[in-house]
């Protein structure tokens, strides 16, 4: 393994270990509006939050399962679909997260 | 909308089993909306080929369905072994392995107890210990080649391997004919059985040589009936047999009616031996030097051999009438499915 790809692996680690936890982030936040799956998977993508479905729908199933998300299975356009929307717990740890995310990007950008 | 089923089809089964149902309904939503969407984009229905490539984007299914396992448990010595995609089924094999293996051993120390003779705790320990650590080497290894090959060729799936969809010119001469692609062999079902039938030869081959793979330290007072000996032969070649019948599934998953009548002969291969080892009525016997001494062992040890071969035999045989029902049934409720007077016409 040449040194530019173990630097290229390692980059990847990172971006990807940084992405997870704004990822979660950004559910909860584009959550606010009930969706189902494929369009807050749209959503997401026109962002510049692009995430497959292999993550985003274990992802929804643990925040439900966490008691952050409420979801629902209904009929919209003669289709049965799974819509999402976040709790009131869901609400709550949304704006403690955002508060935190605020500071910590106010801290880097005075390190920065 | 059939080669999303296939690909939904392909995810489900490696999918736990409790949430099954309701992932693959919001999967199946999700990749039908993309389909329409994509579509609509274009102003006209997606053709098969975008469809697959579509499909591809989505990932291999086994790798898809590994996200859903909340166990992510893997297997490392330095460097990861056995991924979490494979580590439910490298346990669930091991266990069986292991299973299997100690009830052997059980009984042999059973019977050893029920006729009196010592049983030393040593003896019960080294014996457990040797067959874990050989079932674990082997298992491991199988399971960390198949690791490696998944790990390097992450994308290299086909969606012909998902259950055996062929997209190729002759099948496409043949689009008319009403055949039923859902039945069609899926190709990891094959590798599995081609890898535990190999893994069978291989430890059938060992006992021929070192009966104390399966007796362990009574391998010292108890040998293998003659009647072994005699069924080793037509139990390697059923076993081949199986090998050959699933590389040529392998390679062409459409040929389901060739593998139900070959089956049906495998069948009644295994049932012939399992008459022949029941009629044998001794399946085990003491060494010369130990024959007073053991009698009684070898009494016990036969019973149990002979209830589980009739259990056995019982079992099997209805199973083989279930096989042949459905093959003489099969053709039949699938023309009146299908509202054809011809049974549906597969790839052989």
């Amino acid at each position: 393994m040449t040194p530019g790809t173990s630097n290229h692996d390692l980059f990847e680690n990172l971006r990807l270990e940084l992405r997870r936890g704004s990822l979660v982030l950004a559910v909860l936040a584009a959550l606010r509006k009930e969706q189902y799956g494929y369009t807050l998977r749209k959503t997401l993508s026109e962002q510049g939050m692009a995430i497959d479905e292999g993550t985003l729908y274990p992802l929804l199933r643990r925040l439900e399962s966490q008691g952050l998300l409420l979801s629902e299975w209904r009929e919209e356009e003669k289709r049965n679909k799974r819509f999402y929307r976040l709790s009131a717990d869901g609400k709550m740890i949304l704006k403690q997260l955002l508060a935190e995310w605020q500071s910590i990007n106010s801290s880097l950008s005075g390190m920065l | 909308m059939e080669l999303v089923d296939r690909y939904l089809k392909a995810v489900a089964k490696a999918l736990p089993e409790a949430q099954r149902e309701d992932i693959i309904r919001e999967l199946s939503e999700d990749i039908r909306s993309e389909m329409e969407d994509k579509a609509h984009e274009l102003g006209r229905p997606l053709t098969e080929a975008e469809q697959q490539a579509l499909l591809r984007q989505h990932g291999n299914p086994l790798l898809l369905a590994a996200r859903y396992h909340q166990d992510h448990r893997t297997l490392a010595f330095g460097r990861q072994l056995i991924g979490p995609v494979l580590f439910p089924f490298y346990v669930k094999v091991l266990s069986f392995n292991l299973g299997l293996t100690f009830v052997v051993i059980a009984v042999i120390f059973i019977a050893l107890g029920a006729s009196g003779q010592k049983v030393g705790f040593n003896n019960i320990l080294t014996t457990c210990l040797l067959q874990l650590l050989i079932q674990l080497g082997v298992v491991t290894l199988i399971f960390s080649l198949i690791e490696r090959h998944l790990t390097k060729n992450p994308d290299r799936w086909d969606l012909s391997a998902c259950g055996g969809l062929r997209l190729d010119v002759k099948m496409e001469k043949n689009i008319t004919l009403p055949i039923d692609r859902s039945q069609w062999i899926s190709r990891f079902e094959s590798a599995s059985i081609i890898v535990a039938s190999t893994i069978a030869l291989v430890w059938l081959t060992g006992v021929q040589r070192y009966p104390f793979l399966i007796l362990g330290p009574a391998a010292a007072f108890l040998k293998l009936a003659p009647i072994w000996y005699q069924v080793y032969f037509p139990i390697v070649l059923l076993t081949v047999a199986e090998i050959v019948r699933a590389t040529i599934n392998l390679v062409r998953p459409d040929w389901t009616l060739f593998r139900a009548v070959y089956s049906v002969f495998v069948h009644c291969g295994g049932l012939a031996v399992v008459y022949f080892l029941i009629k044998a009525s001794s399946w085990v016997m003491a060494v010369d030097s130990a024959a007073g001494e053991y009698a009684r062992t070898v009494g016990i040890v036969n019973q149990i051999i002979y209830y589980a071969l009739l259990i056995t035999g019982i079992f099997s045989t209805v199973m083989l009438v279930v096989r042949v029902t459905r093959l003489i049934r099969g053709p039949r409720s699938h023309a009146r499915a299908t509202g054809v007077g011809a049974t549906a016409k597969e790839g052989n």
